[in-house]
Protein backbone atom coordinates (compact mmCIF):
# COMPACT_ATOMS: atom_id res chain seq x y z
CA UNK A 1 0.00 0.00 0.00
CA UNK A 2 1.48 3.31 -0.97
CA UNK A 3 1.21 6.58 0.85
CA UNK A 4 -1.70 7.99 -1.15
CA UNK A 5 -3.80 4.92 -0.44
CA UNK A 6 -2.92 5.08 3.23
CA UNK A 7 -4.13 8.64 3.43
CA UNK A 8 -7.28 7.75 1.54
CA UNK A 9 -7.97 4.87 3.95
CA UNK A 10 -7.48 7.12 6.94
CA UNK A 11 -9.77 9.67 5.39
CA UNK A 12 -12.48 7.08 5.06
CA UNK A 13 -12.21 6.05 8.69
CA UNK A 14 -12.33 9.50 10.20
CA UNK A 15 -15.66 10.62 11.59
CA UNK A 16 -15.57 14.09 10.17
CA UNK A 17 -15.17 14.22 6.43
CA UNK A 18 -13.06 17.21 5.63
CA UNK A 19 -11.86 16.56 2.14
CA UNK A 20 -14.44 15.39 -0.32
CA UNK A 21 -14.14 14.44 -3.94
CA UNK A 22 -14.84 16.91 -6.69
CA UNK A 23 -18.41 17.38 -7.73
CA UNK A 24 -19.45 16.91 -11.31
CA UNK A 25 -22.70 17.33 -13.15
CA UNK A 26 -23.77 14.24 -15.03
CA UNK A 27 -25.21 14.60 -18.51
CA UNK A 28 -28.90 13.81 -18.37
CA UNK A 29 -31.67 12.94 -20.80
CA UNK A 30 -35.29 13.37 -19.77
CA UNK A 31 -38.22 11.79 -21.56
CA UNK A 32 -41.90 11.66 -20.80
CA UNK A 33 -44.86 9.64 -21.91
CA UNK A 34 -48.38 9.25 -20.62
CA UNK A 35 -47.39 6.95 -17.78
CA UNK A 36 -44.05 8.15 -16.57
CA UNK A 37 -41.10 10.47 -16.73
CA UNK A 38 -37.85 8.73 -17.60
CA UNK A 39 -34.51 10.15 -16.60
CA UNK A 40 -31.18 8.81 -17.85
CA UNK A 41 -27.90 10.01 -16.42
CA UNK A 42 -24.35 9.11 -17.44
CA UNK A 43 -22.29 8.10 -14.43
CA UNK A 44 -19.37 6.03 -15.69
CA UNK A 45 -17.49 4.08 -13.05
CA UNK A 46 -20.11 4.41 -10.33
CA UNK A 47 -21.31 1.20 -8.68
CA UNK A 48 -24.76 0.51 -7.32
CA UNK A 49 -23.96 0.89 -3.66
CA UNK A 50 -22.50 4.35 -4.12
CA UNK A 51 -25.60 5.82 -5.71
CA UNK A 52 -28.33 7.53 -3.79
CA UNK A 53 -31.60 8.86 -5.11
CA UNK A 54 -33.73 11.03 -2.85
CA UNK A 55 -37.06 12.63 -3.41
CA UNK A 56 -37.96 15.14 -0.79
CA UNK A 57 -40.35 18.04 -0.87
CA UNK A 58 -40.64 18.08 -4.64
CA UNK A 59 -36.91 17.85 -5.24
CA UNK A 60 -35.24 14.82 -6.74
CA UNK A 61 -31.56 14.59 -5.95
CA UNK A 62 -29.25 12.05 -7.44
CA UNK A 63 -25.75 11.45 -6.24
CA UNK A 64 -23.20 8.89 -7.31
CA UNK A 65 -19.63 8.60 -6.10
CA UNK A 66 -16.98 7.09 -8.32
CA UNK A 67 -14.31 5.27 -6.35
CA UNK A 68 -11.76 3.81 -8.70
CA UNK A 69 -8.52 2.40 -7.38
CA UNK A 70 -5.47 3.31 -9.36
CA UNK A 71 -2.17 1.57 -9.74
CA UNK A 72 1.07 2.89 -11.05
CA UNK A 73 2.08 6.39 -11.98
CA UNK A 74 -0.37 8.51 -13.88
CA UNK A 75 1.13 9.70 -17.14
CA UNK A 76 -1.96 11.81 -17.60
CA UNK A 77 -5.44 11.90 -16.13
CA UNK A 78 -8.44 13.48 -17.78
CA UNK A 79 -10.90 12.18 -15.26
CA UNK A 80 -10.64 11.36 -11.61
CA UNK A 81 -12.87 10.17 -8.82
CA UNK A 82 -15.82 12.47 -8.62
CA UNK A 83 -19.21 12.75 -7.04
CA UNK A 84 -21.91 13.13 -9.65
CA UNK A 85 -24.56 15.38 -8.17
CA UNK A 86 -27.64 16.88 -9.67
CA UNK A 87 -31.08 17.81 -8.49
CA UNK A 88 -34.33 18.42 -10.28
CA UNK A 89 -37.71 19.64 -9.19
CA UNK A 90 -40.35 17.02 -9.81
CA UNK A 91 -43.99 17.79 -10.39
CA UNK A 92 -46.49 16.91 -7.68
CA UNK A 93 -48.00 14.36 -9.98
CA UNK A 94 -45.20 11.83 -9.47
CA UNK A 95 -46.01 8.75 -7.47
CA UNK A 96 -43.01 8.77 -5.14
CA UNK A 97 -43.73 5.28 -3.82
CA UNK A 98 -43.34 3.67 -7.21
CA UNK A 99 -40.14 5.27 -8.43
CA UNK A 100 -37.74 2.69 -9.85
CA UNK A 101 -34.03 3.01 -10.50
CA UNK A 102 -31.68 0.82 -12.49
CA UNK A 103 -28.00 1.04 -13.23
CA UNK A 104 -26.42 -0.47 -16.32
CA UNK A 105 -23.11 0.25 -18.06
CA UNK A 106 -22.63 3.41 -16.06
CA UNK A 107 -26.05 4.79 -16.91
CA UNK A 108 -28.57 5.48 -14.17
CA UNK A 109 -32.14 5.10 -15.35
CA UNK A 110 -34.94 6.46 -13.22
CA UNK A 111 -38.57 5.68 -13.88
CA UNK A 112 -40.84 8.23 -12.27
CA UNK A 113 -44.42 7.01 -12.71
CA UNK A 114 -47.21 9.54 -12.76
CA UNK A 115 -49.95 9.12 -10.22
CA UNK A 116 -53.34 7.96 -11.45
CA UNK A 117 -54.88 11.39 -11.02
CA UNK A 118 -52.31 12.98 -13.31
CA UNK A 119 -52.68 10.63 -16.24
CA UNK A 120 -54.49 11.97 -19.26
CA UNK A 121 -58.00 10.68 -19.48
CA UNK A 122 -60.22 10.22 -22.45
CA UNK A 123 -63.67 11.53 -21.75
CA UNK A 124 -66.49 9.73 -23.31
CA UNK A 125 -69.32 11.72 -24.71
CA UNK A 126 -72.68 10.33 -23.89
CA UNK A 127 -75.48 10.68 -26.29
CA UNK A 128 -78.65 11.91 -24.77
CA UNK B 1 -14.46 50.47 -51.63
CA UNK B 2 -17.51 51.45 -49.62
CA UNK B 3 -19.62 53.33 -52.02
CA UNK B 4 -22.88 53.16 -50.22
CA UNK B 5 -23.72 53.77 -46.59
CA UNK B 6 -25.56 50.43 -46.48
CA UNK B 7 -22.27 48.60 -47.10
CA UNK B 8 -20.77 50.13 -43.99
CA UNK B 9 -23.90 49.36 -42.09
CA UNK B 10 -23.69 45.74 -43.13
CA UNK B 11 -20.06 45.57 -42.09
CA UNK B 12 -20.91 46.75 -38.60
CA UNK B 13 -23.77 44.31 -38.49
CA UNK B 14 -21.38 41.44 -39.17
CA UNK B 15 -18.98 42.68 -36.53
CA UNK B 16 -21.77 42.81 -33.97
CA UNK B 17 -22.80 39.30 -34.88
CA UNK B 18 -19.28 37.96 -34.39
CA UNK B 19 -18.95 39.85 -31.12
CA UNK B 20 -22.12 38.23 -29.84
CA UNK B 21 -20.93 34.78 -30.89
CA UNK B 22 -17.71 35.26 -28.97
CA UNK B 23 -19.53 36.50 -25.89
CA UNK B 24 -21.77 33.46 -25.91
CA UNK B 25 -18.78 31.19 -26.26
CA UNK B 26 -17.50 32.28 -22.89
CA UNK B 27 -20.77 32.52 -21.04
CA UNK B 28 -21.78 29.03 -22.13
CA UNK B 29 -18.57 27.49 -20.98
CA UNK B 30 -18.91 24.94 -18.21
CA UNK B 31 -22.64 25.19 -18.09
CA UNK B 32 -24.46 21.98 -17.51
CA UNK B 33 -27.32 22.49 -19.91
CA UNK B 34 -27.80 23.32 -23.50
CA UNK B 35 -25.10 23.45 -26.07
CA UNK B 36 -21.64 22.86 -24.71
CA UNK B 37 -18.08 23.11 -25.86
CA UNK B 38 -16.77 20.18 -23.97
CA UNK B 39 -14.59 17.22 -24.72
CA UNK B 40 -16.93 14.58 -23.41
CA UNK B 41 -19.42 15.37 -26.12
CA UNK B 42 -17.14 14.14 -28.84
CA UNK B 43 -14.72 11.61 -27.45
CA UNK B 44 -14.30 9.84 -24.13
CA UNK B 45 -11.98 11.10 -21.46
CA UNK B 46 -9.09 8.79 -20.75
CA UNK B 47 -6.43 8.18 -18.14
CA UNK B 48 -3.06 6.62 -18.75
CA UNK B 49 -1.16 4.90 -15.98
CA UNK B 50 2.23 3.32 -16.20
CA UNK B 51 3.34 0.34 -14.18
CA UNK B 52 6.73 -1.28 -14.54
CA UNK B 53 5.65 -3.92 -17.02
CA UNK B 54 2.49 -2.50 -18.44
CA UNK B 55 0.38 0.49 -19.25
CA UNK B 56 -3.19 0.92 -18.22
CA UNK B 57 -5.65 3.01 -20.15
CA UNK B 58 -9.04 3.84 -18.75
CA UNK B 59 -11.76 5.53 -20.73
CA UNK B 60 -15.17 6.81 -19.74
CA UNK B 61 -17.63 5.12 -22.03
CA UNK B 62 -21.04 5.17 -20.36
CA UNK B 63 -23.87 3.34 -22.12
CA UNK B 64 -21.54 1.60 -24.58
CA UNK B 65 -21.68 -2.16 -24.92
CA UNK B 66 -18.88 -4.48 -25.93
CA UNK B 67 -20.07 -4.52 -29.51
CA UNK B 68 -20.01 -0.73 -29.79
CA UNK B 69 -16.28 -0.48 -29.09
CA UNK B 70 -13.21 -1.14 -31.19
CA UNK B 71 -9.64 -1.20 -29.98
CA UNK B 72 -6.73 -1.31 -32.42
CA UNK B 73 -3.09 -1.69 -31.47
CA UNK B 74 0.03 -1.59 -33.55
CA UNK B 75 3.42 -1.16 -31.91
CA UNK B 76 2.95 1.89 -29.72
CA UNK B 77 -0.09 3.15 -31.57
CA UNK B 78 -3.47 2.65 -29.98
CA UNK B 79 -6.82 3.57 -31.36
CA UNK B 80 -10.12 3.44 -29.52
CA UNK B 81 -13.22 3.99 -31.56
CA UNK B 82 -16.87 3.41 -30.97
CA UNK B 83 -20.41 4.40 -31.63
CA UNK B 84 -22.76 5.88 -29.11
CA UNK B 85 -26.18 4.82 -30.16
CA UNK B 86 -29.21 6.67 -28.97
CA UNK B 87 -31.01 4.85 -26.17
CA UNK B 88 -34.05 7.08 -26.38
CA UNK B 89 -37.16 5.07 -25.59
CA UNK B 90 -39.92 4.78 -28.14
CA UNK B 91 -43.12 6.69 -27.75
CA UNK B 92 -41.71 9.24 -25.35
CA UNK B 93 -41.65 12.97 -25.64
CA UNK B 94 -38.19 14.47 -25.23
CA UNK B 95 -37.56 17.13 -22.62
CA UNK B 96 -33.80 17.22 -22.52
CA UNK B 97 -30.97 15.44 -24.30
CA UNK B 98 -27.51 16.25 -23.06
CA UNK B 99 -25.94 12.87 -23.63
CA UNK B 100 -24.25 12.91 -26.98
CA UNK B 101 -24.73 10.36 -29.70
CA UNK B 102 -22.62 9.47 -32.70
CA UNK B 103 -19.27 7.90 -33.30
CA UNK B 104 -15.89 8.84 -31.97
CA UNK B 105 -12.33 7.80 -32.57
CA UNK B 106 -9.31 8.59 -30.52
CA UNK B 107 -5.74 7.55 -31.06
CA UNK B 108 -2.77 7.55 -28.75
CA UNK B 109 0.94 7.17 -29.09
CA UNK B 110 2.05 5.16 -26.10
CA UNK B 111 5.41 5.91 -24.50
CA UNK B 112 6.66 2.44 -25.50
CA UNK B 113 5.77 -0.51 -27.70
CA UNK B 114 3.24 -2.96 -26.31
CA UNK B 115 2.73 -6.65 -26.86
CA UNK B 116 -0.55 -6.60 -28.74
CA UNK B 117 -1.16 -10.32 -28.18
CA UNK B 118 -1.34 -9.95 -24.41
CA UNK B 119 -3.59 -6.92 -24.18
CA UNK B 120 -6.58 -7.31 -21.90
CA UNK B 121 -9.66 -5.21 -22.29
CA UNK B 122 -12.56 -5.12 -19.85
CA UNK B 123 -15.68 -3.07 -19.76
CA UNK B 124 -17.19 -2.43 -16.36
CA UNK B 125 -19.78 0.09 -15.18
CA UNK B 126 -19.27 2.28 -18.20
CA UNK B 127 -15.49 2.40 -17.94
CA UNK B 128 -13.17 0.67 -20.39
CA UNK B 129 -10.03 -0.76 -18.83
CA UNK B 130 -7.14 -1.68 -21.09
CA UNK B 131 -4.11 -3.44 -19.69
CA UNK B 132 -1.27 -3.19 -22.20
CA UNK B 133 1.82 -5.21 -21.31
CA UNK B 134 5.00 -3.65 -22.60
CA UNK B 135 7.00 -5.34 -25.28
CA UNK B 136 10.00 -7.31 -23.96
CA UNK B 137 12.43 -4.69 -25.23
CA UNK B 138 10.67 -1.90 -23.41
CA UNK B 139 10.40 -3.65 -20.05
CA UNK B 140 12.54 -2.40 -17.21
CA UNK B 141 15.59 -4.57 -16.55
CA UNK B 142 17.44 -5.19 -13.41
CA UNK B 143 21.15 -4.99 -13.80
CA UNK B 144 23.22 -6.88 -11.34
CA UNK B 145 26.56 -5.48 -10.40
CA UNK B 146 29.34 -7.96 -10.81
Amino acid sequence: MDKAQEIAKQDEKSIEKTRGVYEATPAVDIYENEDEILLQADMPGVVKKDISVDIDNGTLSISGVRKLETEGAATYEEFTNVEYVRSFSVPQAIDVEKVEAELKNGVLRLHLPKSEAAKPRQIEIKTA
Amino acid sequence: MFTRISDIDRLFGTMNFLQKKLDNLYSDYGRSSGYRWELEQTFPRTNLYENGDSFEIRAEVPRLEKKDLNVKIQGNYLEISGTRESDAPEGYKTHKTERGIGSFSRSFTLPADVDSTKVEATLKDGVLYLILPKHEVAKPKKISIS
